[in-house]
């Protein structure tokens, strides 16, 4: 058993059970847009880590939408309006059982 | 196509609390309703936390002999977590823990939500669960713009005299339509970001760390060290055989802090006696939700041509201590309800028929108590000694009292209140202890 204590994030959702909508992104960003976006916002408050800054290319914001806990803080966050979040099918995505 | 469309009298857009009271009032009532649920069955995009059902309560009597409630909670604590110590307020009342409670419960919202949705199926209600509202439907221009019904996703069309938005937090589809129905809040509605973990004890050592009988449970709200700098602080609920233990930050002030939801979530599970209480516990679950908290003046419009406006939809939640949100959103399906059986028996479902619900709701407990904690949104972000260093100076205070040496006492005490007080502006002080009145 994990030590509760020392579990990284990938660890944590391991636990939430999702059925990813896979073949369709439910969040597509504008990347002309975001590029011009100093801060990323999205990077720091999404609390499932699904933007990440491209290793090679930090002005370009890569997308893990598998991950997406449905909250809908990067919306909130986002000062460019740069990104196109529609919500997974339904029945997919994110399922909580607690 | 149109000659297919489905129509029926309201449609509902999410199977929350909200929506379900709303669906179960109108079924009852004898209307046709109908309501769509995004996830793969009600409540599984929802996270628990408390009930609070004295709504619920009137809808169906003695609802916790049957509902999958978890807990009655007997207990509350609120905690102030210095970096190295712990001070609290613990109470509870033997009499909270049996019939007939005190209406607060610890419920794990999907199952709840599942639950709840069932009644109003048994009442005639339709539900459409796994099922996306991609948009709610609009004719007409400016002031004759008014919602007709639904187009899920694939295209497929829903029409309805009336459209409940009780699509939560997040709720976009809801929101585009508030716009295009010119349903707006005096200031723009923000946001708190809460992430939780759900993790497994069993219920005897919940019992015994948490000081409760079995069947009781408790709610403990933590403001202090890890919550420093931001606006907001954290909580545990006793489930059965779950602990429940979160973190609720508005998002701007994460943001001003430069830090992660997550990463205040950890500092707040490692402090030692919150360590104390989770030690041999198993994540079950991680999961994040947001809170609407901008209170009173954040709440839109909530009716229009066609269309009402619920519970977290609307930011009928209260962020002071009772932390209400579940019971506000039950009354509002029910007042929606009473409002569209009154607009159906005059055959006028424009903003004027729909008008009783806004009557209703200003007169009704939700909006007295958003009205009553107006003020709290700017004095939590204005005031940060309140859940901070007024807190810490009290635990030092405390922890200098108490410490015990050879010396006499009023020496002691004396330097004690010396150095709580150093450094204080007390007109300062006095100020905003005066203006904390308004929190509680």
């Amino acid at each position: 058993m994990a030590d509760l204590f020392n579990l990284t994030l990938e660890d944590k959702l391991y636990r939430t059970r999702y059925e990813p909508d896979s073949d369709h992104p439910h969040i597509t960003v504008q990347v002309e847009i975001c590029r011009t976006c100093q801060d990323k916002p999205c990077v720091l408050l999404c609390p499932a880590h699904v933007y990440k800054r491209k290793p090679d290319e930090p002005a370009v914001v890569l997308v893990s939408h598998d991950n997406c806990l449905e909250c809908g803080t990067c919306v909130q966050v986002c000062p460019t309006e740069s990104l196109d979040w529609r919500f997974p099918d339904g029945g997919l995505g994110v399922k909580y059982r607690f | 196509m149109s000659d297919e469309q489905v129509k029926v009298d309201v449609l509902v857009v999410g199977a929350g609390p909200a929506g379900i009271s709303a669906a179960l009032c109108l079924a009852r009532a004898g209307l046709e309703v109908v309501v769509v649920e995004r996830g793969e069955s009600a409540g599984a995009k929802n996270m628990g936390g408390l009930l609070y059902g004295s709504v619920l309560e009137t809808l169906i009597p003695s609802f916790h002999e049957l509902a999958p409630v978890e807990r009655a909670v007997a207990r509350r604590r609120i905690v102030y977590l210095g970096p190295d110590r712990q001070m609290a307020l613990d109470f509870g009342h033997e009499s909270w823990g049996r019939p007939p409670y005190n209406h607060t419960w610890t419920v794990p919202s999907p199952a709840f939500d599942r639950w709840y949705a069932s009644q109003a199926e048994e009442a005639g209600a339709g539900l459409v669960e796994g099922m996306l509202v991609d948009e709610v439907l609009v004719e007409g221009d400016g002031a004759s713009a008014k919602a007709v019904g639904v187009r899920l996703r694939g295209d497929e069309v829903f029409r309805a005299d009336v459209v409940l938005l009780a699509d939560g937090a997040h709720g976009l589809a809801g929101q585009a339509a508030r716009r295009r129905l010119g349903m707006a809040s005096p200031k723009p509605q923000h946001f708190a970001v809460g992430v939780k973990e759900t993790i497994a004890l069993p219920a005897p050592v919940i019992e015994d760390r948490f000081g409760l009988e079995p069947g009781t449970g408790a709610a403990l709200d933590f403001v202090g060290a890890p919550f420093a700098g931001l606006v907001g602080g954290g909580f545990i609920y006793t489930q059965k055989e779950t602990v429940g233990l979160g973190f609720a930050g508005r998002i701007a002030s994460l943001q001003k802090a430069g830090v992660e939801p997550g990463d205040v979530l950890e500092r707040f599970k490692r402090h030692p006696e919150v360590r104390r209480l989770l030690k041999g516990g198993e994540l079950l679950e991680y999961s994040a939700h947001m809170i609407p908290e901008g209170g009173v003046d954040s709440v839109p419009q909530l009716a229009g041509n066609g269309c009402l406006v619920l519970g977290d939809a609307a930011g009928l939640v209260n962020m002071s201590l009772y932390k209400e949100g579940t019971n506000h959103a039950m009354a509002s399906g029910v007042l929606a309800a009473e409002a569209v059986v009154e607009a159906k028996a005059k055959g006028d479902f424009s903003r004027a028929g729909l008008s009783s619900y806004e009557r209703r709701m200003a007169e009704g407990a939700a909006l007295a108590d958003l009205r009553k904690y107006r003020e709290l949104p700017e004095i939590l972000e204005g005031v940060p000694e309140l859940l901070g260093d007024y807190p810490e100076r009290l635990s030092r205070l405390l922890t200098d009292y108490f410490t015990v040496t050879a010396e006499p006492k009023a020496g002691l005490q004396r330097r004690a209140r010396a150095a709580a007080l150093d450094g204080l502006p007390k007109l300062k002080l006095a100020r905003d202890l005066w203006r904390a009145r308004k929190l509680l």
